[in-house]
């Protein structure tokens, strides 16, 4: 009987491997920028993958223009399964408001195949600020319009974007200065030259911890594990208010059913697994709410349209 | 800071000398040096494949590795500078203009003997401040905003003209020229793109590395095919392989001044490492009295700005662990490879992982020991390399350079690009312009803009703060005192023209 049953398992096994033959050979995982936690997140999902899929897959890393060469490269690559991108926020939300000529269409371009990394953002003030909470930020700059400062990694990102919302919502004036990076941002934060900043939650504790700046609410909708002590922007008055910066794997948009559907699976068991959700969590990231391809491109949707919004508001577009 | 420094220092070193920790800090650094040796590849793309080699080892171990990969780079870079005249790091661009001439009469051995020693003094006194200093530095490092940083680009760009050694009107339009080049990209205020032509390739401006290749290493094989018989020459004339007494007279002064300036930018994560090395040389070149042999051959030039840079290499590392600011694109992976392993680097790291703060600490002194250890002997080996024909060597060069160039992005159009300017650099070469006063300007124009503009919105456009903020306004104050100083012998040169023709 036991014997009976491993030879049906063993033909239903050729069975499965006759029908598709995907891989049959490395895959490319396209990652936009290097460095970072995109990058790293994409070396712990493609190890995985490897182990899973029994082919290499490879992080290859294609920077360049905030993302849009990679997302490009990708979106015009072979529907085979075996060239995927790790597309983020800025690349499917942010960038087709703010960039005219987007090469691509992040909708119907690409497969969205799995979300694996949502992060929030934090406001942080200087500590030498006189206000203690979001209330208190609020009417400093409603007493103040035009003094308050606040930095960013760069132009469009989701940290000016957030100050953006910020001020509309608030019916408050503070000015944006742009960095190239989030670190030399913190850094002027740190010396008191900036006045607050919307920064990566994961990045700012180490800061926060240490009392070096005074957190103040987080940007998501629902409180973080990561600071349970922390409120939101929605609870702090801000009723509404929720982003979070995020990335997960794309395919080209003909990629078959079958290759999308076992990817997905693929890359939400590793993500259920445990250790690599103490990797995710180290990098600050929340297990994603999102676990269907279909949800995946259901929220790529919802974020492209609040930031299609948000870009018009900021003024961000270079035009 | 008194008696602890000594026990922090054991605690560190008690980590560092564990067997395995040895181990992986040779790995680094003989394969930062590797890397480093080859032009074009960097540590970024080789810490970037090795993160996931990292998962499995300890906090600790994985961190020694990749900063032994990092520092290693530094050394290995300048040995390619100085043999074929190949700057792969910003860095090292400096050490071509010597460290270059002195291969080419035949004091190759000499000149990479030198910088090692440099290297190796400098990242043991650097080691030592970052082990005494590293808290109250990274105050300083606060201290530091967009006025201070543009006013240090100010002085950094004048000094870029005292650089060049022929004329300065020549210095000055490559620094513009450098500069020009360095508006190409997205303007980080407004994120308008700025002569990109529509080419998404260029939207973040062109690599530096790109540039520094075409204009060195491609232009000097250009111009070495040209001169059919002269080119085996000073392949011939190797003679002596280490420096001689008179050698050490002249370069240990410069190791230590390069030592301290090195050290003292390398506190700056904003670029003030960048300008290490090509501080350095500048101020010997005015400092020296062997000024007139700077860009001929002089081992002062080489000494110096190696051993700042190494020293800066070492002390960038302050604003790392100490404020979590990294201060480079390899700082930044360092971050990423930290936080894998659940280590946020902050103001934390130093009192609640003091093992691993330390033992990193140490383990660059280690790694530091190694790699003198390592190339001392390797000289003569580098310098057979000289002896490879260059039928042989050129297009290995080549194709070496190729490589390296794609992969920093993995796109042929820096391989492209690196080629144009290959030719710009032939052409600079048949007008006697030198590139290094242009890489300069390149460097130093972005972060310039960069700067004064913030420091222009913080003020609400108010250009006062340059001189109100006393850092900003010493760096100014320098900087046009310096200016005189570079103006003076042709004011009094003139002056004494219209003498003669008067009498």
């Amino acid at each position: 009987m036991k014997r009976l049953l491993v030879l049906l398992a063993l033909l239903a096994n050729v069975g499965a491997a006759s029908a598709q033959a995907w891989p049959s050979r490395p895959i490319r995982l396209i990652c936009p920028y290097p460095g970072g936690p995109v990058d790293l997140s994409s070396r712990v999902i493609a190890q995985k993958l490897q182990d899973a899929l029994g082919q290499p897959v490879v992080v290859e890393l294609r920077p360049g223009a905030g993302g849009v060469i990679a997302a490009e490269a990708v979106a015009k690559s072979a529907p085979d399964g075996y060239t995927l991108l790790m597309g983020a926020i800025a690349t499917h939300a942010i960038n087709p408001s703010l960039m005219p000529n987007l090469p691509y269409d992040p909708i119907r371009d690409f497969r969205h195949v799995a979300l694996v990394v949502q992060v929030p953002n934090v406001l942080i003030v200087n500590t030498d600020l006189p206000a203690k909470n979001v209330g208190e930020l609020i009417a400093l700059a409603r007493s103040k319009p035009g003094k308050l400062d606040f930095g960013s990694g760069s132009t469009g990102s989701t940290g000016h974007l957030a100050g953006e919302l910020f001020k509309q919502m608030t019916g408050t004036y503070m000015v944006h200065i742009p960095y190239k990076a989030s670190a030399p941002a913190v850094l002027d934060l740190l010396s008191g030259r900036l006045h607050l900043m919307f920064d990566n939650l994961a990045s700012s504790l180490p800061n926060i911890k240490a009392g070096k700046v005074r957190a103040m609410a987080v940007t998501t909708r629902k409180r973080t594990d990561f600071a349970p002590e922390l409120p939101t922007l929605d609870e702090s008055g801000l009723k509404g208010f929720d982003m979070t910066t995020w990335w997960g794997v794309m395919a080209p948009a003909k990629t078959p059913n079958e290759i999308v559907n076992r990817l997905s699976t693929e890359i939400v068991k590793a993500l259920d697994s445990p250790d690599t959700k103490e990797r995710m969590r180290t990098m600050g990231s929340d297990p994603p709410s999102v676990r269907t391809p279909e949800a995946f491109t259901a929220f790529i949707e919802s974020e492209k349209a609040l930031y299609a919004k948000l870009v018009k508001v900021s003024g961000a577009k270079p035009d | 800071m008194d008696m602890s420094i000594f026990s922090n220092l054991a605690l560190g070193f008690g980590v560092a000398l564990t067997p395995i920790n040895l181990m992986y800090c040779l790995i680094g650094v003989v394969l930062g040096t590797l890397i480093g040796v080859l032009p074009g590849i960097g540590p970024v793309a080789t810490i970037a494949m090795l993160l996931p080699v990292t998962f499995s080892l300890s906090p600790i171990t994985a961190l020694i590795m990749l900063a032994g990969i990092y520092y290693g780079a530094q050394y290995g870079g300048s040995t390619s500078a100085i043999l074929v005249n190949l700057p792969g790091e910003s860095s090292s661009v400096v050490t071509c203009l010597d460290g270059y001439q002195m291969a080419r009469q035949g004091r190759a051995g000499v000149a990479l003997a030198t910088a090692a020693m440099g290297s190796f003094f400098a990242g043991c006194v650097a080691t030592l401040v970052v082990a005494m200093f590293a808290p109250p530095l990274a105050e300083v490092a606060l201290k530091f905003g967009p006025s201070e940083y543009f006013s240090l680009m100010v002085l950094g760009l004048v000094a870029a003209v005292v650089l060049a050694h022929g004329s300065v009107l020549k210095a000055i339009a490559m620094v513009i020229l450098g500069l020009l080049l360095g508006l190409i990209g997205t303007d980080v205020n407004s994120g308008v793109l700025r002569f990109a032509f529509g080419i998404s390739e260029l939207a973040d401006g062109i690599g530096f590395v790109t540039v520094a290749m075409g204009l060195f290493g491609i232009a000097e094989i250009i111009t070495n095919l040209e001169m059919k018989e002269a080119r085996e020459v000073f392949t011939n004339k190797v003679t002596n392989m280490f420096p001689t007494k008179e050698d050490f007279r002249r370069m240990w002064k410069p190791i230590l001044r390069g030592t301290v300036l090195g050290s003292a930018l390398g506190i700056l994560p904003g670029g003030g490492a960048l300008l290490a090395s090509f501080g350095a040389y500048t101020l010997e070149k005015k400092v020296s009295k062997y000024g007139h042999e700077f860009g001929k051959g002089a081992i002062e030039g080489v000494a110096a700005p190696e051993a700042a840079n190494n020293a800066g290499a070492q002390t960038s590392f302050i604003p790392l662990l100490t404020l979590g600011i990294p201060s480079n694109a390899v700082m930044a992976l360092m971050i990423g490879a930290m936080m894998i392993q659940g280590i946020a680097p902050g103001p934390q790291v130093m009192t609640e992982k003091p093992q691993l703060f330390w033992g990193m600490i140490a383990s660059m002194w280690v790694g530091n020991l190694m790699l003198v250890i390592l190339n001392l002997p390797m000289i003569g080996l580098w310098i057979k390399l000289l002896t490879v024909p260059y039928r042989i060597l050129y297009p290995s060069i080549l194709v070496f350079m190729s490589i390296g160039v794609y992969s920093l992005s993995n796109n042929p159009f820096d391989v492209l690009l690196m080629m144009l300017f290959g030719l710009l650099g032939y052409a600079f070469t048949k007008l006697e312009c030198e590139p290094a006063p242009l890489l300069l300007g390149f460097i130093l124009g972005p972060l310039m803009e960069e700067n004064l503009r913030r420091a222009m919105l913080l003020s609400r456009g108010d250009p006062i703060v340059f001189f109100t903020k006393p850092i900003s306004a010493g760096f100014l104050i320098a900087s046009i005192i310096l200016l005189v100083i570079l103006l003076l012998p042709n004011i009094r040169k003139k002056r004494e023209e219209a003498f003669v023709e008067a009498t």
